[in-house]
């Protein structure tokens, strides 16, 4: 008893973190209604720049060089963008401090000229892109200019690794717990201030409940949303100054969750609400963990899985206590959905598309055919996308983690105790089933899990399920994919992949001929794998239950009206769609010796959504042209050839900088829908075509933003 | 006499200490065509959106026939037969209009997808019929494979009805079908109305165009403030004294009544049935 209390006191040093980065994202919603994903992604650069200037003198701007210095390149000497400022040899902590909080304001500054002002008309679907697009360029940038070698920062001020212990009950806690209780008090306070008694607050609430009032008033809603977002990062970039002698700062990118249930816990428009609800989830956590160390807690619920559970079930009660299983009338329109057309001549399109793949398997040699099936595996995985966010219009993060735990599952149930390749560090022990149905219970397990993900989004929708998923990705990880009682010791690092036999037939990539991932049957059994579900895919949109798929998105009310059971649509899709991400995680599996939860991380899944986004994330052709763009896929990996080792990460990063280009500029249609009529009017209206008349819901564009398009399809 | 199709007994609906509906007592006999009037806010579409589910109900009892259905949700009280539209146009912008029709009037069952995905959905010729039927009895028919969001608002609004029709309702509660019509299409609407009742149904019908009212129902109910002030027939509600003060007013009615009339007369010219 003792300990719990310890330990819940010691939860306000987190929880401290939670409400000063939850605050942050109030003020930002406030400002511009936008739920911001990318919140933690701008305190975790705001501490790497702090870090980074202290260790080496050094401040990254927040974007990378366009024309890597990689092979033929090299050669070039285009006058670079420049990204590395040296501020000297050894520059003092607090001009440190302050260029990691100049850098948070600077990141706000673009964030709101570059991204979300010209998205403020767009679609709550568009902002969500907008946003997570974002968090994910955000964190291939930190990958790409801070590198992944852990950073030993010791802190400053009282917030620092050696601070003094406080001895209460005989325990003892860090004195800067209590010093981070009393800055995001302060930080709350102020900005609750800000809000009450100045004239810049109260123009940004007149602006928050009414645009064109405030407008009318003489106040620049625009420059109120611009001054907002400046604010916000900046309360951002404080958190990760404070909070980095606690953690790592590459962490930070995933606290935006616990700081999504502060700020739902205000409402979304209170900062003294989030400030409580930020310390209540961080004194929570840290009372659930202490639990997890009990004999009597369950050991198939991990200690890690605790911690990040709490958030996760603090978002879904307020969002579902606070929805309706049909939107109510009046209530605001999710906006224009990107159109999802019928597939025509699917036999055909199937058939360039396996044939070109077949030939590509036979020309390329060795790795080339890694790179082919990474292509197909993304395809195949972005199909269940295609069900779930574009036909059914939920925008579910999560479904990557469910081929995560397909993945695991398949390993668990087809294993046999033995060691499977001579170097696997772990022995995997299981239930030693044959392969077809090892694949099919990973697969079941997975429809289940995603069936209980989706039972919130009976009454949370739009832009809040995004939330709720992103939430349940970081749940998953540490309660399914990284449980080591259900899922075999090797769950933390690598669970070795059973060599998989089919009826007899090897159908795993390893080959041990060559020591390679290049099996000629493993790449024709995906190609099967493919065709068979993007039919099956292509086919559900055209039948009966598609039209009803449809229908939902476009108005729940009105598919009521015309008798569809809603929720029990919504569940069909959510089952269909994460049964093929678990076919998807499973054959994925098989190309892999061995499969770890870094194969499924936060962000793979987030860079899949991305370019499946900005391949179209209503077609099967927009699932194609995804998979052939992801990092390792055919696109990135023919221009590897000349750019030698390209990063993983600066692929990320254009395809985030795509998707949001996407985002603005067709409201996240993607490349698949550039051919159709509306694709052309966008096209037109850049050759600034007199004839031909865009319709309304096109932005006309500048000719950088499409020649951004076209470089991100091409890369 | 024919049993009622519909019926309510003291249905109430309160909004944080309003009763929006106060007490409505209303029945719609079998194959009848019955309106309901009302001043803006009076409450008509709260009606709507509680017998069909929208809005829960806070006293009093519906039935629709013969079966309480105060505890079904709404696409189950949909499922009975009890079909509506909406005021605002609600429809599905991603479907052609023909689709926008067949996914109210396709049955499916949970394995349906995996017959789509194989391609191999059955053709239900009677819905395909049905669809037919309902595009070409609202004129249609020539923008079938159209998107909603190309058609005038004259004509969306008309899809909506068509696809309340092809759910194949046993009473059909249209919620302003007429509102935003110019006056052609308000009268082309109001000659195709009453055809309805020959196809198995009866019909509900709330609008603001008071000529289009008084001239298709057999029967109509009037609300304000929540309660029914007055009912009758056509006849009796445009000499009703309540009525007149709480809603149209001495002048409006006399003018209101004339187009009534009018309606009616080229409705005998061309719809000789």
């Amino acid at each position: 008893m003792k300990e719990l209390i310890i330990a819940l006191i010691a939860g306000v040093g987190a929880g401290g973190l939670y409400a000063m980065l939850g605050a942050g994202l109030v003020v930002a919603f406030r400002g511009s209604g936008v739920i911001n994903f990318a919140h933690g992604a701008v305190a975790a650069y705001a501490a790497y720049t702090f870090d980074e200037l202290r260790e080496n003198g050094d401040v990254y701007l927040p974007w990378f060089d366009p024309i890597p210095e990689f092979g033929f390149l090299k050669t070039l000497r285009i006058n670079n963008l420049p990204v590395k400022l040296h501020l000297g040899e050894d520059p003092s902590t607090w001009l440190a401090v302050a260029v990691a909080l100049l850098m948070s304001a600077f990141i706000g500054l673009l964030m709101h000229f570059l991204v979300f002002r010209p998205l403020r008309n767009a679609p709550t679907l568009g902002k969500v892109i907008g946003s997570v697009g974002v968090m994910l360029y955000l964190s291939s940038i930190i990958a790409v200019n801070f590198g992944g070698q852990n950073r030993a920062d010791v802190g400053f001020g009282g917030f620092t690794t050696d601070s003094p212990a406080v001895e209460i009950l005989g325990g003892t806690i860090p004195r800067s717990n209590f010093y981070l209780l009393a800055a995001a008090v302060v930080m709350g306070a102020a900005v609750w201030a800000l809000y009450r008694f100045t004239r810049f607050g109260i123009s940004t609430r007149a602006a928050d409940e009414n645009e064109k009032g405030a407008a009318l008033l003489g106040y620049s809603p625009q420059f109120i949303a611009g001054a907002n977002w400046v604010l916000a990062s900046v309360l951002a970039g404080a958190a990760g100054v404070l909070f980095i002698h606690k953690t790592q700062p590459a962490l930070f990118v995933l606290f935006v969750v616990p700081a999504l249930g502060a700020a739902l816990f205000g409402n979304l428009s209170s900062v003294p609400g989030a400030t409580v609800g930020g310390l209540l989830i961080g004194i929570a956590a840290s009372g659930g963990v202490e639990l997890a160390d009990k004999g009597w807690w369950p050991a198939w619920l991990p200690a890690e899985g605790v911690r990040n559970t709490v958030p996760l079930l603090v978002i879904i009660l307020i969002l579902y206590f606070r929805g309706d299983k049909l939107p109510i009338r009046g209530s605001i329109s999710i906006g224009r959905q990107p159109r999802a057309p019928e597939s025509n001549n699917v036999l055909i399109g199937l058939g360039v598309c396996v044939g070109i793949a077949i030939l590509l398997s036979n020309i390329f040699v060795s790795s080339w055919e890694a790179i082919l099936t990474t292509s197909l595996l993304a395809t195949l995985f972005m199909f269940s996308l295609v069900v779930l966010v574009g036909y059914l219009g939920q925008i579910s993060l999560v479904q990557f983690s469910l081929a995560g735990v397909a993945a695991f599952t398949m390993t668990r149930l087809a294993a046999d105790g033995t060691k499977v390749r001579p170097n696997d560090f772990f022995v995997n022990t299981g239930w030693d089933l044959p392969d077809p149905l090892a694949a099919l219970g990973a697969v079941i397990v997975a429809t289940i899990v995603g069936l209980v993900v989706g039972i919130p989004a009976l009454r949370i929708r739009g832009v809040q399920l995004a939330v709720v998923t992103l939430s349940a990705v970081i749940a998953l990880e540490d309660i399914l994919i990284r449980n080591t009682t259900l899922l075999g010791e090797g769950a933390k690092s690598t669970n070795p992949t059973p060599e998989p036999s089919w009826f007899g037939q090897y159908v795993g990539a390893f080959n041990p001929d060559t020591n390679r991932t290049d099996y000629w049957k493993y790449t024709a059994f995906l190609i099967l794998a493919v065709s068979l579900v993007g039919v099956a895919v292509a086919n559900l949109r055209r039948g009966a239950m598609g039209r009803k798929f449809l229908a939902v998105r476009a108005n729940e009310r009105a598919a009521a009206a015309a008798g569809i059971d809603v929720s029990k649509t919504k569940m069909l899709g959510f089952g269909i769609s994460s049964a093929i991400a678990g076919i998807a995680g499973v054959l994925f599996a098989y190309k892999l010796p061995a499969v770890s939860s870094d194969n499924f991380s936060v962000f793979a899944g987030l860079a899949l959504l991305a370019f499946a986004y900005l391949g179209g994330i209503t077609t099967i052709g927009g699932a194609v042209i995804g998979g052939l763009l992801v990092a390792g896929g055919l696109s990135a990996e023919t221009l590897g050839v000349h750019f030698e080792d390209i990063d993983v990460a600066y692929i990320n990063a254009v395809g985030a900088i795509g998707l949001i280009i996407n985002a603005i500029v067709t409201g996240g249609e993607g490349i698949a829908m550039l051919q159709t009529d509306q694709g052309k009017h966008i096209l037109a209206g850049l050759r600034r075509d007199p004839t031909i008349a865009p319709p309304d819901s096109v932005l006309n564009l500048t000719q950088e933003e499409i020649q951004g398009d076209v470089e991100g399809a091409l890369v | 006499m024919t049993k009622n199709i519909l019926e309510t007994d003291g249905l109430t609906v309160t909004f944080g200490g309003l009763n929006a509906n106060d007490s409505v007592d209303l029945a719609v006999p079998e194959g009848t065509f019955v309106g309901l009037i009302g001043p803006n806010g009076a409450g008509k579409t709260t009606f709507i959106d509680a017998i069909t589910g929208y809005v829960g109900m806070s006293a009093g009892t519906a039935t629709f026939d013969g079966e309480d259905i105060g505890a079904l949700k709404p696409h189950e009280r949909a499922g009975k037969g009890l079909i509506r539209t909406f005021q605002s146009l609600e429809l599905f912008e991603d479907l052609s209009v023909r689709d926008n029709l067949l996914v109210a009037g396709y049955p499916t069952k949970w394995y349906t997808f995996i017959l789509d995905m194989l391609h191999m959905t059955p053709k239900n010729q009677e819905i395909e019929e049905r669809v037919d039927w309902a595009l070409d009895i609202l004129n249609l028919t020539d923008v079938a494979d159209a998107m909603p969001t190309d058609l005038p608002h004259g004509r969306r609004k008309l899809v909506g009805v068509a696809r309340a029709l092809a759910a194949k309702p046993k009473l059909i509660l249209l919620d302003e079908p007429a509102a935003g019509l110019d006056t052609t299409e308000s009268t082309n609407l109001g000659r195709q109305l009453r055809t309805f009742l020959d196809h198995d149904m009866s019909v509900f019908l709330i609008d603001h165009d008071m000529g289009l009212v008084l001239s298709v129902c057999d029967y109509i109910y009037v609300l304000d403030f929540g309660q029914i002030i007055a009912q009758g027939t056509p006849a009796e509600i445009r000499e009703d004294p309540a009525v007149k003060a709480a809603y149209l007013g001495e002048q409006a009615g006399e003018v209101q009544a004339q187009e009534a009339d009018r309606i009616r007369e080229s409705q005998q010219e061309e719809v000789p049935s």
